[in-house]
């Protein structure tokens, strides 16, 4: 709990930045309720004198007159109590996303690989949005909850001392019974929203393999799992509902049982002459009211629960740390070089690069070949910056050690096409502007039919402005892999990164593509991190890497030559010439 | 209202909960109303009385009021509770059938008329829009029939006291209840549709954003991408804001009407009153009465609201649902083939009737047992072949027999029976590596796991990893590298011995080392069973004993490569 306590105060830290509207929307709610107690008397006042003193209806028209004004002043609060409550609301949603989203790119791609997409969206947008309620309901509510309650003991306390007591004693009753429910309801509703995103994710899961679920005969399997699923979140949800509703259910028979009470107790008093109309019936008016902000206090708890829930997560993200950065702004390097020493990384605890020193010359290919797991991947992701090493150094053009520079004045320099590349919803246009957003349709021509792309786009009946889908549906691997290449081209850096960057073209568009590739390498460095030894073939040296170490670097030429483990790569391949 | 109807049409198992909170969430409202009307009958007779003589006090029944006063109290606190419980549980139980209900439908689908739809989409469409349309008894049908019951039965107990009355407190009710609300539905439906496809969009860009983290921030278009979620944030709220206006006015005015009808039944009673024909003691009661009536209609503001999103969430599911299947289903149960050869005879398939051919006259005999490679191209109609076989495309022109008879006569759940793929985009579930193995057999031993791991040359990374097994793979095999990916792949078809087995680019993105003992280890596998290789890769056609080439979607013989 008093980790929830703390959830609170770093919300209303949140709240307090919302500029004031949050404070309007309490005092709006204010006074509306305390325009309720005016209402009461004049309602009194004129019941009273009809009923009792038989008075006419001439000489009640002042109250009326008087309720009828008050109606509309409460119709102009309501309405601004709304808008302001809105207002603090939206202020802070948009606040938080924007500082959600920015933290997650200051972390990089890897810390968010280990989370699904579907999970950070959804506590991005579900996760936020569940947070209105605390600010527009929740926050109001409480303000509301002690003032006009004190408001009405005030005036009740002068007309009646045993309504007045009942009333003081009921109404205390019900927030203190409500904690005690409130911490088992918080806790269940903890395990709740975890069940929801699992709930999406397994969703999306499901659909996303569909088809692999329809090959293997099981797709009519996941209904029965499907069901079980929605039956465990439909059980837990009522476990923590019921409680919820109990506290619901205690405040309501506290504030029944007053209302009940209030009117024997008057009834035995009347019937004797101890006690005047008026009075009862006023406090029988405000009986009620006394209990509809605790009334509204049990509802929104209800809100107060589920946001904290969401905003523990999110606290969870905006928390976990940025890895550090750099701060060395250097200017755009003509030529890059790179020299990798005594490097060390490991990633989730196993040690993938031991000590590896490595040379990367200015204006040439170099190719890292390797079998899956020797740290290819891995050396890409230290040079980009996405991971920082436990230890050595890499080394820009012999002066700057990497880990010094900031990455905004580094990535400049580099463009990257991954094994995987995605295409961002939008047209073909605006995915190979990626990285120059003003380049014109004639660069981009050039850059695609560099890589190969120009006469699919143009084949496609809207051309580069074709809309592409989620991760590039509608278009193949070898299509999204053009577009993705003709991208890196397109940022004209000095140095260029492609992690088995042609592994979904077939073996003309390949080769099609690597001669380019050594066009290009004029004046450029460029890493290629090869699963093919075709790719490796081009380079101008290749590494081969072993458990996390260069164990031979050369001419592919000279090493072919030889009789190291390229060679024995080769030999896998069948690509050795037949001379040999 | 259509949409509205199938719904209700598709809660009908569920009709005993349905009414049963609805009956619940009457009482409860009546109950209050008793209390009050009660309470302020009450006051005023017991003045009357002590105003009066002696003996009229001591002639007063003051007991059975009281009584009937504290019933009301503990009958609405009961009933209150029972119905919340009921109808949230009844919520539950429809959403469950609803998510069966859609899965059903769109499982049928797949992939055919799926692929058209983004993943970050459906998720949108199955987890929100179901959950809105679950939402249809609570927020909806509950609040709706309880304000009609108990408000017709209210207004009618007003009569008996005064007409002017029952006409005042009426019509305030369905001012409150059904015009304000109404008029702002009608006016927030736009916004409503907005607002949820705001949130859609707003979705599909953070998926983009966290998928695509990489290449955003190395190509310095991350402020670009924090800027478009922004702007997609601001229109969310935009539309929301509209939404937030017209509650608020819809409120204020509900208020308003609430209040003043309040005025004019005290107004019509008063007069009653003065004129003698009404007993003092009734002006409190239909006072307090009205304050209390309206609770009945407190929750239809929202009930109108989410009528909008309910109808637009249905629109969109059933149409969805609806979608033509791409292969109709055979009519009665698979025949057993007599053998497993595959005769393909002249056949042509195309994906829509304006579509270009993507497989053209192609005439293939696969007897049962053989080893057959397909070449060529990207687009050659490879993928079509196998969308064929598999079922999931129908073919326009030609035969297809399988195991003696029409192949048409098999759906897609009969042919998974005999054959198993293997592909570059087997997906891998965001589960355990035991999970996304069991679904090959869901009744293999551990012993049966581990082999199908050994053959598939990923026994020793299990082995390595701290929790064995039970590895989570992530989201979509994130965890994993392309070729363990795929060697699951390859131990799922270890456990599966089909008849037929598919390979779909098998060894695509593996390096050639991988490559070489992936095919060496495959070797075995295909012994007694027919295999379809369809590569553009040179290694795994050197397995098979006949290879075609495809092109433009017509088969040319082709050379065995030796």
């Amino acid at each position: 709990m008093a980790k929830a306590a703390r959830i609170d105060t770093r919300l209303m830290q949140e709240g307090r930045r919302g500029n004031g509207a949050l404070n309007a929307s309490i005092g709006l709610g204010l006074v509306s309720g305390w325009a309720v107690i005016a209402q009461a008397v004049c309602l009194a006042q004129i019941v009273n004198g009809l009923s009792i003193r038989h008075g006419t209806l001439a000489g009640q028209a002042p109250w009326f007159y008087a309720l009828a004004a008050l109606f509309l002043f409460r119709a102009a609060l309501a309405y601004a109590a709304e808008i302001a409550a809105f207002r603090a609301a939206s202020g802070i949603k948009t606040r938080l996303r924007g500082a959600l989203l920015a933290h997650l790119f200051a972390r990089g791609p890897l810390a968010a690989a280990g989370e699904a997409s579907a999970d950070i969206a959804a506590t991005l947008l579900e996760g936020v949005e569940a947070l209105e309620p605390y600010f527009s309901r929740y926050m109001p509510q409480m303000a509301l909850c002690v003032a006009v309650p004190l408001a009405i003991l005030a005036l009740v306390f002068p007309l009646d001392l045993y309504s007045g007591l009942i009333l003081l004693i009921a109404g205390p009753l019900v927030p203190l019974f409500m904690v005690f429910v409130g911490y088992r309801a918080e806790a269940i509703n903890q395990r709740q929203w975890d069940k929801l995103l699992r709930l999406s994710t397994h969703f999306l899961d499901v659909l996303q393999g569909l088809t692999t679920l329809k090959l293997f005969g099981r797709a009519r399997d996941e209904i029965a799992i499907a069901t079980r699923i929605s039956d465990d979140y439909r059980r837990t949800t009522m476990a923590g509902l019921r409680v919820a509703f109990l506290t619901s259910a205690v405040l309501e028979f506290f504030a029944s049982l007053a209302i009940a009470l209030v009117a024997v107790l008057f009834g035995a008093r009347l019937l004797h002459g101890h006690i005047d109309f008026y009075r009862a019936f006023l406090v029988l008016l405000l009986a009620p009211e006394y209990f509809v902000p605790l009334r509204g206090l049990s509802v929104h708890y209800h809100a107060r629960m589920t946001a904290i829930a969401a905003a523990r997560r999110m606290f969870d993200v905006l928390d976990a740390p940025a890895p550090p950065q750099g701060s060395l702004i250097l200017p755009r390097q003509p030529y890059i070089g790179i020299t990798y020493t005594e490097l060390s990384f490991s990633y989730d605890g196993v040690k993938v690069l031991d000590r590896l020193n490595a040379d990367f010359p200015a204006g040439k290919i170099t190719a890292i070949a390797g079998a899956s797991g020797a740290g290819k991947t891995s050396l890409a992701r230290l040079l980009l910056k996405f991971s920082v090493p436990d230890s050595g150094h890499i080394i820009l053009n012999g002066a700057h050690d990497l880990k010094d520079l900031a990455a905004e004045a580094w990535w400049p320099m580099l463009a990257w096409v991954p094994q995987n590349p995605r295409l961002f919803h939008g047209t073909i246009a605006e995915n190979l502007r990626l990285g120059r957003p003003g380049a014109t349709l004639e660069a981009l021509r050039v850059a695609a039919a560099r890589a190969r792309a120009l006469d699919f786009i143009e084949a496609l009946p809207d051309g580069f402005e074709t809309r592409v889908g989620d991760g590039g549906a509608g278009l193949s691997g070898g299509q999204i892999q053009r577009i993705a290449l003709a991208r890196a081209w397109l940022r004209d850096a000095p140095l260029l990164i492609m992690d088995e960057a042609t592994a979904n073209l077939d073996e003309a568009s390949e080769s099609e593509i690597l001669d380019v590739l050594v066009e290009l390498a004029e004046g450029r460095t460029i890493v290629l991190i090869a699963h093919r030894l075709a790719v490796a073939a081009r380079a101008d040296q290749v590494l081969v890497l072993q458990h996390g170490r260069v164990v031979e670097a050369g001419p592919p030429a000279v090493l072919l030559a030889g009789n190291g483990p390229y060679r024995a790569l080769a030999e896998a391949h069948g690509e050795v010439p037949c001379a040999s | 209202m259509r949409e509205l109807m199938r719904l209700v049409k598709l809660f009908n198992p569920y009709r005993r909960w349905m009414l049963g909170g609805l009956a619940l969430a009457c009482a409860t409202i009546l109950a209050n109303f008793g209390l009050m009307v009660l309470s302020g009958w009450f006051l005023a007779a017991t003045a009357l009385v002590g105003l009066a003589s002696y003996a009229a006090q001591n002639a007063f029944n003051f007991f059975t009021p009281a009584a009937a006063v504290r019933f009301f109290a503990t009958l609405r606190v009961g009933s209150r509770y029972a119905e919340r419980l009921v109808t949230h549980e009844a919520t539950f139980r429809l959403l469950a059938a609803l998510r069966v209900w859609f899965y059903e439908r769109l499982e049928p689908l797949a992939p055919a008329a799926l692929q058209s739809y983004r993943a970050a989409d459906l998720l949108s469409r199955i987890v929100a829009d179901i959950d809105t349309l679950s939402l249809f008894y609570l927020r909806v049908y509950v609040p709706l029939l309880t304000a009609l019951i108990a408000g017709l039965l209210m207004a009618g107990f007003f009569a008996i006291f005064s007409w002017p009355a029952a006409v005042a407190l009426l019509v305030g009710l369905a001012l409150t209840g059904g015009g304000a609300p109404l008029l702002s539905a009608w006016a927030g439906a736009q916004a409503g549709r907005a607002a949820v496809r705001e949130s859609a969009a707003l979705r599909a860009t953070y998926i983009d954003a966290v998928q695509g983290m990489g290449e955003l921030l190395t190509y310095g278009a991350a402020p670009a991408m924090l800027a478009r979620a922004a702007a997609g944030n601001e229109r969310l709220i935009g539309a929301q804001a509209h939404l937030a206006r017209l509650s608020g006015a819809s409120m204020a005015v509900a208020g308003l009407v609430t209040n003043y009808t309040l005025l004019l039944v005290t107004l019509a009673a008063s007069a009653k009153l003065a004129a003698g024909h009404l007993a003092a003691a009734d002006l409190p009661l239909l006072a307090l009465g009205t304050a209390a009536a309206f609770e009945a209609v407190a929750p239809l503001p929202a009930a109108f609201q989410y009528l909008g999103q309910i109808r637009e969430a249905a629109r969109r599911i059933f149409a969805l649902a609806d979608s033509p299947l791409a292969v109709a289903p055979p009519g009665m149960p698979a025949p057993v083939p007599q053998g497993y050869a595959l005769v393909l005879e002249n056949v042509s398939l195309r994906y829509a009737p304006d579509a270009p051919w993507a497989l053209r006259d192609v005439t293939l005999t696969l007897p049962e047992g053989s080893h057959t490679g397909i070449t060529g191209p990207t687009g050659a109609g490879k993928s079509s072949l196998i969308n064929l076989l598999l079922r999931f495309n129908e073919f326009q022109a030609g035969e297809v027999r399988f195991g003696g008879h029409d192949l048409r006569a098999f759906g897609s759940a009969d042919m998974s029976r005999f054959v198993t793929v293997i592909s570059q985009r087997s997906y891998l579930f965001h589960t355990t590596i035991r999970d996304n193995l069991l679904l090959a057999d869901g009744t293999a031993s551990v012993e049966q796991l581990w082999h199908a791991l050994e053959v598939a040359q990923l026994a020793d990374f299990v082995r390595a990893m701290p929790k064995g097994l039970d590895t989570m793979v992530g989201e979509g095999g994130a965890k994993l590298s392309g070729g363990q990916a795929r060697r699951i792949a390859l131990a799922r078809a270890v456990l599966r011995p089909t008849p037929w087995l598919i390979l779909d680019e098998p060894t695509e993105g593996l390096d050639m080392i991988t490559e070489r003992d992936f095919l060496r280890d495959l070797a075995p596998l295909l012994q007694g069973r027919g295999v379809l290789c369809i590569t553009h890769r040179r290694a795994p056609l050197a397995l098979m004993r006949r290879v075609y080439k495809l092109a433009q979607g017509r088969l040319a013989c082709h050379a065995k490569l030796t």
